[in-house]
């Protein structure tokens, strides 16, 4: 049982004022969404992505959030969580970024797995994943929150489609047996300067466990995985708020690198 | 209190593994004068036979910086006596409260890096609550307690992103690159160089030097299996008892 179509649609209003108006809101939490309800967290999400659908936005995509031990034991969870992709949210590699189009931005290090073939099963293991993968890239993820100072439990968070506002992927795919996606290292640089490193352990121990945890819940949502998805598979290391004017260049060994800067 | 007196202190202290408050609590100790004392302290262990293998550098990362809240790179020395064999047993009696961290060795030779390995440092700080400043922690060798060497690799062509973990007991505690390492571990070898040449020590082909820590270093307690992973080099575990 979720909550009712008027408490989805008064997050939905919220949530969306928060954007167009540039102004985050009060966390959700309580006032519309029970703590630890996140069925309902995600009804609010399905019904954002619904109207963005409605208003011709293309999806291309998902993003994995939650994917370190650490980020989901301050949640108080033990799973990670998932947010729609859009393709207007897509930034190129080292173009400036309006830095006012997003709110409270931070950037985070990720792998882009993008699939050559569908995932439609709800129990998935890595096989699959590996089989689904075309090619990897790397990838930065813009996030933001709608909710005032990042005060977010996993219910804001899932309602808020995961946090999510751009990403920037690198143009050169790189093909899954050429990364060791374990122990492969990132760094986070903010002109110039390493501000956030980590490996590919950090996201669930590996990206592809994140990719099946995600194929498996799509696909038990009715919505699975398809072939050209491009997946964020999750934070390979601490995420760092923006400076506006600033450069980030994001590196992953066996991956290459990709870069976002940010309007003054 | 003379040099002979504080580095006597400290090698007291870590001897019978019982704690000191920091030197500079109750003396006038500048970064130099603890310089003089860790070489006195060092001075005492090779006079009871043991030798000076390397050089370790401390304080490579941001993370390590803020943790100990001292914001400069800084050196100490490696005997023989603090090397562990890789896979080998440590036994914590020794020690005040150890601390375990990944690290990126190199073996010097004629020319510069002659081969590069996975390591693990354990740090133990003689000071109460591994809480020093500056000074007290150069003095206190740079927190060095033991160290373990992986299996020598050639050099290879990038050193400036390879992932690092560090496992417990089969779970990774800590995930992280050697960009950690002062952006690029062979940049840490440059600053080994520049520091101890000041203060009259030239490394020499043959030794060790720890480049410093990819992540932050995690209480060391008996009976873990502690084993560091950095990607292309292989890896190196420790057992403590």
């Amino acid at each position: 049982m979720t909550i009712g179509k008027d408490k989805i649609d008064e997050a939905v209003r919220l949530l969306r004022d928060a954007q167009e108006t540039r102004t985050p809101c009060a966390p959700l939490r309580e006032r519309l969404l029970p703590v630890g309800d996140v069925a309902s967290a995600y009804a609010v999400q399905r019904a954002m992505t619904q109207d963005a659908v409605a208003a011709g936005r293309r999806i291309v995509g998902a993003k994995i959030g939650l994917t370190n031990p650490a980020v989901q034991r301050q949640l108080g969870v033990d799973q990670p969580d998932f947010g729609v992709l859009f393709a207007d949210m897509a930034a190129w590699d080292g173009a400036e970024v309006d830095v006012t189009r997003i709110l409270q931005p931070k950037v985070e290090a990720e792998v882009a797995f993008v699939l050559g073939g569908d995932l439609p099963h709800q129990q998935v293991t890595v096989a699959d994943v590996i089989r689904a993968t075309d090619h990897l890239l790397p990838a930065i993820e813009i996030v933001g929150s709608r909710i005032a100072n990042w005060d977010i439990s996993i219910v804001d968070t899932v309602a808020d489609n995961a946090s999510s506002a751009m990403f920037v992927l690198g143009n050169r795919p790189v093909p899954l047996p050429s990364v060791d996606l374990r122990l492969c290292g990132m760094v986070l640089e903010h002109e110039g300067e390493p501000v956030s490193v980590g490996a590919g352990a950090a996201c669930l121990g590996n990206p592809l466990h994140a990719v099946a945890w995600l194929a498996e819940t799509m696909a038990q949502a009715g919505t699975p995985l398809r072939t050209g998805d491009v997946i964020l598979s999750g934070a390979l290391g601490p995420m760092v708020p923006v400076t506006p004017g600033a450069a980030y260049e994001a590196r992953i060994s066996g991956l290459g690198s990709v870069r976002t800067r940010f309007t003054p | 209190m003379s040099i002979e007196t504080m580095a006597a202190l400290l090698d007291d202290a870590a001897t019978g593994a019982k704690a000191i408050p920091q030197l500079t609590l109750g003396h006038e100790l500048d970064v130099d004068g603890a310089y003089a004392v860790q070489e006195a302290l060092i001075a005492r262990r090779l006079d009871r036979g043991q030798r000076l293998v390397g050089i370790k550098m401390g304080l490579t990362s941001r993370a390590k910086m803020a943790q100990v809240g001292v914001h400069e790179v800084i050196w100490g020395r490696l005997t023989d006596a603090m090397r562990v064999p890789d896979g080998g047993r440590l036994a914590l009696d020794g020690f005040i409260h150890p601390r375990i961290e990944p690290e990126v060795a190199f073996l010097l030779g004629e020319g510069g890096i002659a081969a590069v390995a996975p390591a693990l440092e354990i740090i133990d700080s003689r000071y109460a609550d591994f809480q020093f400043t500056h000074p007290d922690v150069v003095a206190d060798n740079t927190s060095g307690a033991a160290f373990v060497i992986g299996a020598w690799q050639p050099v290879p062509a990038g050193l400036d992103n390879l992932g690092v973990l560090l496992e417990v007991d089969g779970k990774v505690v800590q995930a992280g690159s050697t960009a950690a390492i002062l952006g690029d571990p062979r940049r840490a070898l440059d600053e080994g160089r520049a520091l101890t040449a000041r203060y009259g020590v030239a490394l020499e082909p043959g030794w060790i030097f720890l480049a410093g820590a990819a992540t932050a270093a995690v209480p060391l307690t008996p009976g873990a299996h502690v084993r560091a992973t950095v990607e292309g080099l292989g890896t190196t575990s420790v057992v403590a008892s």
